[in-house]
């Protein structure tokens, strides 16, 4: 769908989308389609631009969220500092993930990613007395954001809440544009296509996707500190293996060739989820059901539908929406 | 206190034995298909509940065993040939989430039925009771758990070590390609390969239910494990992962006399080390 050239087009059709959002949706949902949505584009950044299937994501979510959340409900830091430390801390347990899974490849590396994962999930439920354990992180207050020469804007309110997470939400798909179109990205980009060639060439491939890995494992972090405040509790779901493969989901559902192709993953997965629960209890039932369906009959997301409406006006042969990544 | 840990040292190879039944399982079925099996978790659980209701209704145990081996490995093969055969030409990913998807239904579908409350049952009545070893009391049930992990990892050895079928398999995990160009169907195989995998993991549920009880979040404990164990022992060997399933229960079952807040995350600080030391796992080849 969206091919946007310039970082321009993509801030504008960012910021369009967060305009829009809460008109069309309340705006807790709105926000959430935000939310993940951030969490999204950063998986993509491994998924879509390396190549690199990580299953182990919800746990750069998950430590993000916990971070800001204890920040939160024992601290009297301010608002920045709680995210900032969500992303630190993110982007510490992913320098210490990816250094030891990136030398891996392939089904090596998402075993491992998920095995961390795991790890990571079972130490969050044992640590009771900061994490909460089963029953989750609970009574997080949102801080007041602070701005000088402004005054304290209160977050209580919703739609102040949902402006706070939209302006991080542009700014995280401006900063994961611009790194996927420089020279970096495109180490990446090459790495994908043929590792060895890339290495070969002089490039540092296991340097390129570790510092990719750390990117978007902060990104995610981020993302999760925005998930603690949105519902004010850290739920232990979050950050275990179920979580890890929705973002998949996401990606592959929204179209990875694509920037905002994730996001659009996000928003049918946050309307799914919604949509499911209300009929029914055991939703995830549905939701396995679908994704079934979805990977059986349309392969290439609904980003394969947009692309077969496009083909079926202008009767271009359409570039393919999935480029395989490296199959080894 | 060395009573204690010669106690747990027993107890974890016989729980390792598990861990090792069920990994190979999976290490099958990445061998063929060349894809990690996120559903296993879930034929595991199947196996388990499987073994319990065939128990409810009076089965003997040895038919619910049966039971829990046979249901999940006709799912396995439901699964590979109505799903995963058909994503053989796509990027792997999408098997990946076919995967995930199938190990969401399964989870809920066993909810649906039996509840989410964990359940129990006690092992046969003639493998009730402990041998005296002096220092320590033996679960008979242990050893018979042991024993039958032992003998269904033997059997499936010598069923790929001796067999012309188990000659096809190892040949299509080696050289898929060479394979059908000589006439093997490998197509069949994987079929026939993702069924025998799943059923390994359906069995050790069975097993495992009078040691553990059953539970909704068993299969993806398991699956976690089980990963850790093919990690462990080297992805490029099918072997590898019983020496590993073993070892992981062993440092399991010891730790907890130790740091018994720390053994589930033990194992994965096991992991790491022998990624550290050997990045290739303990059998796995470079």
């Amino acid at each position: 769908m969206l091919r946007t050239q310039s970082t321009l087009l993509i801030a504008a059709s960012t910021v369009v989308i967060a305009a829009l959002a809460p008109l069309v949706m309340p705006i807790n949902i709105a926000t959430e389609i935000l939310i993940f949505g951030i969490f999204a584009m950063s998986t993509n950044l491994l998924i879509g631009v390396s190549g690199l299937y990580s299953f182990g994501q919800a746990a750069f979510f998950g430590v993000g969220g916990y971070v800001a959340g204890y920040c939160f409900v024992h601290t009297d830091l301010p608002l920045s500092v709680g995210l900032l430390l969500a992303m630190l801390g993110s982007a510490v347990v992913a320098a210490l993930v990816g250094a030891f899974s990136i030398r891996r490849t392939g089904i090596y590396f998402m075993m491992l990613t998920f095995a961390f994962n795991q790890m990571i999930y079972y130490l969050a439920y044992s640590w009771r007395a900061v994490t909460g354990g089963e029953d989750g992180l609970g009574g997080i207050r949102r801080p007041a954001l602070e701005i000088p020469f402004v005054g304290n804007i209160d977050l209580g309110d919703h739609l102040n809440f949902y402006l706070v997470a939209a302006a991080l939400f542009v700014a995280s798909s401006i900063l994961l544009f611009r790194l996927a179109r420089s020279p970096l990205g495109l180490v990446l980009d090459a790495a994908r296509q043929n590792p060895r060639r890339t290495a070969s060439l002089g490039f540092s491939v296991y340097r390129a996707q570790w510092i990719a890995f750390v990117v978007a494992g902060a990104i995610a972090g981020l993302a999760g500190a925005l998930f603690a405040l949105l519902y004010r509790i850290m739920p232990i779901d979050a950050i275990s293996w179920t979580s890890s493969g929705n973002v998949v989901f996401m990606v592959v559902i929204g179209g990875m060739s694509s920037i905002l192709g994730p996001v659009l993953g996000a928003a049918i997965f946050i309307w799914l989820q919604g949509f499911f629960s209300l009929i029914w209890a055991r939703w995830p039932l549905l939701f396995g059901v679908f994704i079934i369906l979805v990977v059986l009959f349309l392969r290439g997301g609904v980003a394969e539908l947009f692309d077969r409406a496009r083909q079926a006006f202008t009767r271009k042969a359409p570039k393919p929406a999935i480029q395989g990544g490296s199959h080894d | 206190m060395t009573s204690l840990i010669a106690a747990q040292l027993i107890n974890g190879v016989a729980i390792g034995m598990l861990y090792a039944l069920t990994a190979f399982g999976l290490s099958i079925i990445k061998g063929l298909l060349n894809v990690p099996n996120f559903a296993h978790g879930a034929f595991f659980a199947v196996g388990a509940y499987v073994c319990y209701a065939a128990d409810k209704v009076g089965l003997p145990f040895a038919v619910s065993l049966l039971l829990a081996f046979l249901v999940p490995a006709l799912l396995g093969v439901l699964v590979e040939r109505l799903g995963v055969s058909r994503l053989m030409n796509s990027p792997y990913l999408y098997q990946l989430l076919f995967l995930f998807g199938t190990a969401l239904v399964m989870e809920q579908l066993i909810i649906i039925i039996w509840g989410s409350v964990g359940l129990s049952m006690s092992p046969p009545v003639f493998l009730e009771g402990a041998f005296d070893l002096g220092f320590t009391y033996l679960p008979r049930y242990l050893v018979f758990n042991g024993c039958m992990a032992a003998l269904t990892i033997m059997a499936v050895y010598l069923l790929i070590e001796r067999t012309r079928i188990g000659s096809q398999i190892r040949a299509g995990i080696d050289k898929r390609e060479m394979a059908q160009c000589l006439g093997i169907d490998v197509k069949r195989l994987i079929t026939a390969g993702f069924g025998l995998g799943s059923g390994l993991a359906g069995l050790s549920g069975g097993l495992v239910l009078p040691l553990l009880g059953a539970n909704a979040t068993m299969g993806a404990d398991m699956m976690a494990i089980a990963f850790v164990v093919l990690v462990i022992g080297g992805l490029g060997s099918i072997y590898g992962a019983i020496a590993a399933g073993i070892l992981v229960g062993v440092i399991q079952s010891v730790s907890t006399v130790f740091v018994p807040a720390a053994s589930t995350v033990l194992i994965y600080v096991a992991m790491i080390v022998t990624l550290t030391i050997r990045p290739q796992g303990l059998f796995g080849e470079r």
